[in-house]
């Protein structure tokens, strides 16, 4: 258990870029917060959806820099700071090492998405139901650490692949396109929403708008449900990437240990 | 006797593939068929050129690398089938500036590298201590690693490395690019390592170190072991030779060709000292080339010349120039 908390805090704070002040408000705070505004008045003028689709989609959203980017840094900056050997050399089980990497990254998810939805309703005046806050932090919290096992899936790739944030920098933009959290989903292709329903915060944004449109936890339920598979889809494929690239680079020497 | 370590015919084959249109396949055998047996508590060195094969083989010894046939057991386990218990009971050092964090402490390194080891959380706190003074760092533990010196940087090495306190250490070239001072810091550390009964497997460059340090020393070269013995046992491998040194500034590279050819000349090399040159010649015992080597250095500012016996250096560079390939590792 410490190995999952102490030491997922510790790796945190020595493979996130992002961790001073300027980089974490900017990046992490000020910036998914402009881009929730931007679309919130462009949806306005387009006519499109209401202000509460596009506050709740991009406050969900908001998470997906930190967790992408954030799991992806945990695993491939290892490489970096040529840490890797050592960490390979550990008797412990590589589930819990590089998995418990990625609860810090779903708590700064989940603060900034909490973050990007309050101050999101406070300016464009959306008012959320009391009763629907626990709800939606169950909900913040179970996409934030889907999305956070999907940026860790990326930052096993990196171990093999070097150009690894390529494939980070895209997987933002689809994100972005989708989830469902600007476009809705309705309006999209069918294999859009088939790709979309594969990914991180499709599903919790769903339930996210169900719980401030006031249907109750019950009624976000399913698509809650739907948000944890694929979370645990992503922490089972992490894992088992990570365990083949290890295997194979003690057969075939791929990867630059040390 | 007890062996920590032992290895059998250990192979290591690098198989590499470039071009896409018409691919190449290339095959380098880093490490050839290596023996070794380091008997508990032993400090054994593993002297060599660059791409001889050292890495290679404590990769395998490590667990880092499977051996492509052979065998190798550490503390009685199978390198390859049981590294869990293997990586329990051995550490890991190597020289340079990477393999740390650098954004955090040298105490949160050693804390993460404890719970990645599996140092016990009661034993932690005083185990990071004992190794902060062992290696000097006590009191600098709280500042980021990354304005660390690289002398710095390597004694904290050794400390993450004897955090679960292994039975068997291994160093990759630990003082390389250290400068003197931090390097004889160095070497009083790995003795006192040694006398509390770890066994130590040194790689290095530095000829002295090894002497001073090891009980026993192999050289591998072309990823095979060339010689093995004690320092005195391989000085024996230059036996019947003679080294003159001469100190040189602007020796050019068909001066040295020619003295390569000079009769009873065995080895010839210059190293850079300072702003000067050293000619070291090895010839044999019965020739007397001194002469025609001052010779054919005729019109060259000469400094110091000396004729003196065979060092162990001498030994080692006489067996790596009698091996039959070098081979990157």
């Amino acid at each position: 258990m410490r190995l999952l908390t102490v030491g997922g805090v510790i790796a945190y704070r020595a493979l996130f870029n992002w961790t001073t002040p300027s980089m974490f408000v900017g990046t992490l705070l000020v910036g998914p917060l402009f881009q929730l505004l931007f679309f919130a008045f462009l949806g306005r003028q387009l006519g499109v959806a209401s202000d509460s689709f596009y506050i709740v989609g991009n406050a969900v959203l908001a998470a997906s820099v930190a967790c992408v980017f954030g799991g992806t840094m945990a695993v491939s900056n290892e490489r970096r700071y040529g840490t890797l050997g050592h960490v390979l050399l550990s008797p412990r089980p590589r589930t819990l090492v590089f998995l418990g990497r990625a609860v810090p990254y779903a708590g700064n998810g989940l603060l900034i998405a909490a973050f990007t939805l309050t101050v999101g309703s406070l300016v464009l005046g959306l008012r959320v139901p009391l009763g629907a806050i626990p709800g939606l932090a169950v909900t913040l919290a179970v996409g934030s650490l889907s999305c956070a096992f999907f940026g860790l899936t990326l930052g096993a790739l990196g171990l093999r692949f070097r150009d690894v944030w390529l494939v980070s920098n895209v997987s933002i933009s689809l994100l972005l396109l989708l989830t469902g959290v600007n476009v809705p989903a309705d309006h999209l292709p069918a294999w859009m929403r088939v790709v979309g329903g594969g990914l991180p915060i499709t599903h919790s944004a769903e339930a996210a708008r169900r719980l401030v449109a006031g249907d109750g936890f019950g009624a976000a339920m399913p698509a809650l449900g739907k948000e944890f598979a694929v979370g645990v889809a992503y922490a089972v494929v992490a894992a088992a990437l990570l365990k083949v690239f290890e295997a194979e680079s003690r057969r075939r020497a791929s990867l630059d240990t040390l | 006797m007890a062996l920590a370590i032992e290895a059998r015919d250990l192979r290591r084959t690098y198989r590499t593939r470039t071009g896409w249109l018409n691919p190449r396949r290339v095959e380098i055998d880093a490490v050839r068929g290596v023996d070794l047996d380091v008997r508990r508590g032993e400090l054994f060195g593993l002297l060599g050129p660059n791409g001889a094969g050292k890495t290679t083989t404590i990769k395998m010894l490590n667990t880092l690398l499977i051996p492509s046939s052979g065998s190798a057991r550490v503390c009685g386990f199978d390198v390859v089938s049981q590294t869990r218990e293997v990586r329990r009971r051995i550490g890991y050092v190597f020289g340079g500036d990477r393999g740390l964090y650098d954004r955090l402490s040298a105490l949160d390194n050693l804390r993460y590298f404890a719970e990645l080891y599996g140092v016990p959380a009661a034993r932690q706190k005083r185990r990071i201590g004992e190794l902060l003074e062992l290696v000097g760092l006590t009191g600098r533990e709280r500042e980021r690693v990354e304005g660390y010196s690289r002398g710095m940087r390597q004694r904290l090495h050794i400390a993450r490395g004897l955090l679960h306190e292994p039975e068997v250490l291994f160093l990759d070239e630990p003082s390389i690019g250290v400068d003197p001072v931090a390097a004889r810091e160095l070497r009083n550390t790995v003795a006192g390592l040694a006398a509390t009964g770890t066994t130590v497997l040194l790689t290095t460059h530095y000829m002295a170190e090894a002497e001073e340090l090891c009980d026993r020393i192999a050289v591998i070269a072309g990823g095979e072991i060339q010689a093995l013995g004690t320092a005195d046992e391989l000085k024996h491998h230059a036996e019947g030779r003679r080294v003159l040194e001469v100190q040189a500034f602007g020796v050019s590279d068909s001066q040295l060709a020619g003295i390569d050819v000079l009769p009873g000349v065995r080895e010839s090399s210059v190293d850079i000292v300072g702003t000067a040159q050293v000619l070291t010649v090895q010839s044999d015992a019965t020739v007397d080339v001194q002469a025609d080597v001052l010779r054919l250095l005729d019109g060259v500012r000469l400094g110091r010349v000396t004729a003196r016996q065979p060092t162990l250096e001498d030994a080692y560079v006489a067996i790596v120039g009698r091996s039959p390939v070098e081979v990157a590792a």
